[in-house]
């Protein structure tokens, strides 16, 4: 190849050193670094043992639900299963928890890993198939799950291999790391986890992982003709999304002092894909937003006297709205309406200033470039 | 190992079970073959109708066989206006996502219900005037409902096959299935065809909804969640063929109740649609894979 | 140098390539035939896409059949689609860093490699800049780079130049020509235009009804009967 030269160098430059971010990546950054300094350090202490433990439950689901957008954004595999994943998860943890002495962080990660080889145990059969096909496997799939959990029940401490009994009496709580034993510093816990859960997401998005499932979403051909393996590429986004589920299922088990079955029902994972679509499969902002609808709206609606039935209702237009009209969701639609409002101001402002043009920059709106926003159908099958 | 007189109940409780599935089913594929759409919403429809027949039964006293009737038409008109207002939105996409917005219908419909008919969900229950017409088979009570499920089922996979292939409508709504792009070129109808099917799946949902309602429960949520069931006897009959969800409805009903004597297996007997699904999807799956899906863009 | 002995490839009932023997020594070998003649078959046996009934592929000594599809791409083998397949949601970087980190066998630089490549086809564009906001000529441009970018063996380009201007197909076509002598590829162009073919291939294969009707030099090929005759009819390349 020839060498071009001296420009070669100036593009290097441009492109080069990562850690310089551009406008809109710093805006997030920014952003991110807020959300986190207020749920670390002001919330725990300032709120009640209610609203903590429903920021407990954001903060897992936020990771659920990252999880379910990567394979549905990025990869374009719609899983009903997730749900049932996140229960392998905090089974896993459970029973660890309480028949052994290992670490907290430590069970975190078997549980990840189980959830893991599950996770690619679906997706192997899952991989000839593609779209409704997908779908309705993996929601037989976790039907299938569901029942097998419904029957063994989750660990409460019993003895043998399911380590449940049925008694209801004198069952000791499930083991909550000793850092971590009230319920704010389980906050603090749960979102530092789900912190490294969103931080290992990012790294493969921004990375070779990251551009390969780009390719796949859009472009099968293109895949192969790049060189990309398209059924490792696959199975390791269903074992990424599985892994933190299962990590995050792990946190989720130790929130409770005992686990039923109620979460994890299969009806549960139509309900976490409705709000996953809602909030934006395409950013990672979305999967915050999707826990948000799933576990502080119906909190709020408590509060305020409201039937939790209106959130079904609200989730089920949400679903329809997003699917006719604004594929990106509440993230993505969501600068899009600001920036259009902050036009409609600038404007606004400008002839009130008298006769200008209507001056201002116009931000571009949407998310930066490492977590783009394609302009197409949600589904991600290929053409 | 159980004896035959153990199981001989549970296969006719089981095929009765299997008539409901595969009504659910077949009036399922019946839509999707139409209209592309897999309507995830079928069991909440048929619950709407099934609440509304109980509250006029039992509130406003109407007589049995109009509240059937409003049920039945219930379901057809909450389908149609779903077909007709949000349908066309979606119309060129992907079979994914316009079953995923179905899945909205479902959410709104469950909403809605839970919230109206809320309290004492446990003292609701519907009888259908058939349920008292019995008769013995073997050791076996068998009511009327279960006869007319399974004929009903059998009538409307039968009936929509003839009607597919044979009549002129029937053929008009494959091709639209097929193309609604080029069929709308070719001077079909296309919005007073798809009203047609939509209307028609309605009210079938509407007979499911009364059978399930009477059969199972009548309770919100367990109807409308009861179609991920009916969904295995669609699965096994790859969304194609009305025969195969038919039978795969019934077999679904069999298989499990079968389960139950056998008391090894039996708390995971409710597996079976699930298990039954995923081997068809598996091994009926013909489709390859990437290069398949490749070679349709180069 | 690729040698093809005997391809053949059905779909159903339709014989997509039949008995197709040719070796093709040129640099730059043209591909041409009417619709349908079997020239993206051609291409997805090449690729991987799609498996021949029989016969054999042999690429600079290597067996292609015997890769697979996106072992390829490794091996060296490079394509461009005819609805152009460029990564939308990605900026030019990476969609050209993409090809390159997945068939990269070398130790040489990512950066110098893709920023190579995108300035060899002259996209004056900032590489990050996302591809979606891009237009036609420039995504094509991106799609050349992503099929020159490391070390190609064997470039097939299919119809690249389908809905460019005459000035956009100019440039291409003097990029198109660069790519044997700066990269050691052998390029293969299928296309409807006869100026770009001719402007760039010494040689030129003719495919109708997915048999080999005649292989030469271009000049002669675009003169010969049976190529006149096969094209009538055909409508013209845009």
């Amino acid at each position: 190849m020839a060498d071009p030269g001296t420009t070669l160098q100036g593009r290097l430059a441009s492109v080069l050193p990562r850690p310089h971010l551009d406008r809109h990546e710093r805006g997030h950054v920014v952003a991110a670094v807020a959300v986190l300094v207020v749920s670390l350090l002001v919330l725990p202490s300032v709120l009640s043992l209610y609203w903590v433990d429903s920021l407990i439950q954001v903060a897992v689901y936020s990771v659920v639900a990252l999880g379910l957008g990567l394979l549905v954004g990025r990869v374009g595999m719609f899983s009903l299963g997730q749900v049932a994943i996140l229960a392998i998860g905090s089974w896993t943890a459970a029973r660890l928890d309480y028949a052994t002495t290992l670490p907290f962080p430590v069970i975190l990660l078997i549980a990840g890993g189980v959830a893991g080889v599950f996770g690619v145990l679906v997706g192997l059969p899952a991989l000839r198939l593609s779209g409704l096909d997908l779908a309705l496997i993996t929601l037989m799939l976790a039907g299938a799950v569901t029942i097998v959990l419904q029957n063994t029940n989750f660990p409460n401490g019993g003895h043998g291999f399911t380590g449940y009994t049925s008694s209801p009496f004198g069952n000791p709580p499930i083991r909550r790391p000793s850092i971590a034993s009230t319920d704010p510093a389980y906050l603090r816990y749960a979102v530092i986890v789900a912190l490294l859960m969103f931080l290992l997401v990012l790294w493969h998005l921004r990375s070779k992982p990251g551009r390969a499932w780009a390719t796949i979403r859009q472009s099968e051909a293109a895949a192969m003709a790049s060189g990309v393996n398209i059924t490792l590429y696959k199975i390791w986004a269903f074992a990424l999304a599985s892994f933190i589920t299962g990590v995050i299922g792990a946190v989720l088990a130790a929130s409770a002092t005992q686990l039923y079955i109620t979460p994890f029902q299969t009806a549960n994972s139509i309900e976490l894909m409705a709000v996953v679509l809602m909030g934006g499969v395409f950013t990672v902002w979305g999967a915050l937003i999707a826990a948000l609808l799933l576990e502080l709206l119906p909190s709020i609606f408590d509060i305020w006297n409201l039937s939790p039935f209106l959130l079904l209702i609200l989730f089920g237009v949400g679903v329809i709205q997003v699917l006719s009209t604004a594929p990106t969701g509440i993230a993505g639609q969501l600068p899009k309406d600001l920036a259009r409002l902050g036009r409609a101001i600038a404007s606004l402002a400008a002839r009130a200033g008298g006769g200008r043009n209507a001056a201002g920059p116009t931000p571009a709106g949407g998310p930066g470039p490492a977590i783009a926003v394609p302009e197409q159908d949600p589904v991600g099958t290929a053409p | 190992m159980p004896s035959w007189q153990d199981f001989e109940p549970f296969i006719v409780t089981g095929i009765a079970a299997g008539a409901v599935y595969a009504v659910s089913g077949v009036g399922m594929v019946v839509l999707y073959r139409t209209t592309g759409v897999l309507n995830l919403a079928f069991g909440a429809i048929g619950a709407l109708g099934a609440l509304i027949c109980w509250s006029l039964i039992n509130t406003v006293h109407a007589p049995d066989w109009l509240s059937y009737l409003v049920c039945i038409a219930v379901g057809g008109l909450v389908t149609l206006l779903y077909g007709m207002v949000i349908g066309p939105a979606l119309a060129a996409r992907d079979p994914l996502v316009k079953a995923t917005a179905t899945i909205g219908l479902a959410l709104i419909l469950l909403g809605a219900m839970s919230w109206i008919w809320s309290n004492n969900a446990n003292a609701r229950s519907l009888t259908l005037t058939s349920d008292t017409w019995t008769f013995r088979l073997g050791s076996v009570l068998v009511n009327w409902t279960q006869i007319i499920a399974l004929i009903f089922a059998v009538v409307v996979a039968v009936g929509t096959g003839i009607f597919l292939r044979k009549t002129k409508l029937g053929t008009v709504m494959r091709a639209l299935a097929n193309d609604r792009e080029i069929s709308a070129t070719l001077g079909v109808p296309v919005r007073r065809v798809e009203a047609a099917a939509w209307l028609g799946s309605g009210l079938i949902s509407g007979v499911a909804g009364l059978i399930l309602a009477d059969q199972v429960a009548l309770d919100a949520t367990t109807l409308t969640f009861l179609v991920i069931s009916a969904l295995a006897a669609t699965v096994i009959g790859r969304l194609r063929s009305l025969t195969l969800t038919f039978f795969g409805g019934i077999v679904i009903g069999l298989v499990d109740a079968l389960g139950n004597p056998i008391t090894s297996i039996a708390p995971y007997k409710d597996m079976t649609p699930f298990i039954l699904a995923v081997a068809a999807l598996l091994f009926l799956s013909r489709r390859g894979g990437a290069a398949a899906r490749a070679r349709r863009v180069a | 140098m690729i040698e093809i002995e005997n391809l053949t490839v059905r779909f159903g009932g339709v014989t997509s390539l039949d008995g197709v023997t040719v070796t093709l020594e040129s640099k730059l070998c043209g591909l041409i035939g009417p619709n349908g003649a079997g020239k993206t078959t051609f291409f997805n046996v090449l690729s991987g896409f799609v498996s021949p009934a029989s016969g054999t592929i042999t690429a600079f000594g290597t067996d292609l059949l015997k890769l697979a599809h996106y072992k390829r791409a490794r091996w060296g083998l490079r394509r461009t689609f005819q609805t152009e397949q460029a990564i939308e949601g990605l900026s030019i970087f990476d969609n050209v860093a993409i090809v390159w980190e997945n068939t990269n066998r070398g130790r040489s630089s990512r950066e110098r490699d893709v920023l190579g490549a995108i300035e060899f086809v002259g996209l004056g564009v900032d590489p990050k800049s996302r591809v979606g906001t891009l237009g036609a000529h420039e995504r094509r441009l991106v799609e050349m780079a992503r099929a020159v970018v490391g070390s190609p063996r064997v470039v097939l380009l299919d119809e690249p130049a389908a809905g460019l201007p005459e000035e956009e197909t100019k440039h291409l076509g003097s990029l198109i020509r660069r790519i044997p002598d700066e990269t050691g590829a052998l390029v293969i162009l299928a296309d409807h235009d006869m100026d770009l073919v001719s402007a760039c291939c010494t040689t030129t294969m003719v495919l109708d009804f997915g048999q080999v009707v005649t292989v030469g030099p271009t000049a002669e090929v675009l003169r010969d009967e049976r190529v006149v005759s096969a094209y009538l009819g055909a409508t013209e390349s845009a």
